[in-house]
């Protein structure tokens, strides 16, 4: 099965998650996201992706000099991004028991 | 190295372009996060791999980026939601052409009084059209701005309705606009030609280059700081011609009915010898042999008249009592005549049977 279409709906999560243990920058956020075992995940898709959190008031920004390159903007999770987090692993988490139990019966 | 960093200002560049729709704020978020991605992937490129392997073409990654974030699809405009600057250059060479084409129309109308009116505009254009003129054929940041979109929205109409089918057939005599406009262009050359030779030689240039303006304006809009302002000039002088020709018609049908200032103001000639005697019966005439007829007619005196074919130019003229249904001719003043003949008509006026008192009336039977 093609990852991709079910990682669409699961990325603000994923990133959520990412970002609740600590902050990061965007490609900084990618690398974990693929440490962590999503593999499939594009570069655009999480710079998109922290860009609609950060504009729905989930994320902070701010900005860390660099002597190498530009600067790295940095993003970390806020209250309401902490309070969406636990809203969606309790979504996830009763919408996947319910797969479960669905693939079971198929299963049997 | 080098190329590297070309590679990394080339792929920004194509992004920045494909999300040039969003607002400005936005664009410079979304880049500073990714110059910041695209410079660090560059290092850790191998060698002969390319950004372009590795992310995708800018154009890829732009639209990647923005269906993940939520924005609109190309093209759509998204509200301004950061502060925009209100005056842009796009904008103010926009009106600038705007403003300079509404100045065209009038002083057009004013041009060939005064052919030095028409360099107002012509500044205008100029000082307009250098704010943009390094911004492409396309003019791509005028055409979105929000006013020239509601303007391109007034003319798309939906298709099959008459509005649209008229102005598809407005747009296929645009070819025609263009030869009339110069037509009319070089008919104003023609009429300066005499008056003002350097107004002249610059309406002709416009004509000339306004042929060619047309078709260019359609593949580069730069033109159309020629082209709008030509037509402009254009109407204006159309109006003006007919402004001159109207009046010229009005003054000569004033002249064809009123004929001669002397039988305007006077409806009865009265001649007096050196005496000062009345004379009766005085046929008068001017130098061509024709009849001196005042103003008013000889309608004849009834059936019962003895002279019913009065000649009009006989006078004094019978005046007709129509009560009675008589003729009688009346004399202007008894006593006026002799001590001052020459004034006695003026003052006695255009009613000289007013003046006159009721006993010198003596009826001709």
């Amino acid at each position: 099965m093609d990852t991709s279409q079910l990682l669409k709906g699961v990325l603000d999560m994923a990133v959520l998650a990412v970002l609740r243990k600590d902050d990061g920058y965007g490609y900084d956020v990618v690398r974990r996201l693929r440490a962590g075992g999503l593999n499939e995940v594009g570069d655009a898709s999480v710079y998109g992706t922290l860009r609609r959190l950060y504009n729905a008031g989930m994320l902070t920004s701010y900005v860390v000099p660099s002597e190498e390159g530009p600067h790295r903007k940095y993003y970390s999770i806020n209250e309401t991004g902490r309070v969406r987090l636990a809203e969606s692993r309790e979504t996830w988490r009763s919408f996947a028991s319910t797969l479960d139990g669905l693939l079971e019966e198929v299963a049997a | 190295m080098n190329t590297q960093a070309l590679g990394v200002e080339y792929y920004l560049a194509g992004m920045r372009a494909a999300l040039d729709d969003l607002p400005p704020g936005e664009v410079a978020e979304i880049m500073e996060d990714v110059s910041a991605h695209v410079a660090e992937l560059s290092t850790e490129l191998g060698e002969n791999e390319t950004l372009e392997q590795r992310l995708g073409s800018p154009e890829q990654y732009a639209q990647e980026l923005r269906q993940a974030a939520g924005y609109p699809p190309r093209t759509e405009r998204l509200p301004v939601t950061t502060k925009g600057k209100l005056i842009t250059r796009p904008r103010a060479a926009a009106w600038g052409l705007a403003i300079a084409t509404g100045v065209t129309l009038l002083a057009g109308a004013a041009a060939l009084r005064e052919p030095a009116i028409l360099l107002v505009p012509g500044v205008l254009l100029v000082l307009s059209l250098a704010l943009v003129h390094d911004r492409g054929a396309t003019q791509q940041e005028i055409m979105n701005l929000p006013e020239t979109r509601r303007i391109q929205q007034w003319l798309t109409p939906e298709e099959g309705t008459p509005a649209e089918r008229a102005l598809t057939y407005l747009k296929s005599l645009q070819p025609a606009w263009w030869l009339v406009r110069a037509g009319l262009l070089g008919l104003g050359a023609v009429l300066l030609a005499g008056r003002d030779i350097l107004g002249f030689l610059v309406v002709a240039a416009i004509a000339i280059i306004s042929v060619f303006a047309g078709p260019r304006a359609k593949v580069d809009r730069r033109w159309l700081w020629f082209s709008l302002p030509a037509s402009a000039l254009a109407v204006g002088l159309l109006f003006q011609v007919i402004d001159v020709t109207a009046n010229n018609l009005a003054y000569s049908s004033r002249n064809q009915s009123y004929p001669a200032p002397m039988t305007e103001t006077y409806e009865n000639i009265y001649a007096y010898d050196e005496n000062g005697k009345l004379l009766n019966n005085v046929l008068l005439y001017d130098q061509d042999g024709n009849p001196i007829n005042a103003q008013r007619q000889y309608y004849g005196c009834g059936g019962s008249d003895p002279q019913p074919m009065i000649p009009a130019n006989r006078y004094p003229r019978p005046k007709i009592d129509y009560e009675n249904g008589t003729c009688y001719t009346v004399t202007p003043s008894m006593s006026a005549p002799s001590s001052t003949p020459r004034t006695s008509p003026s003052s006695s006026g255009s009613t000289p049977s007013s003046s006159v008192p009721p006993t010198s009336v003596s009826p001709s039977k």
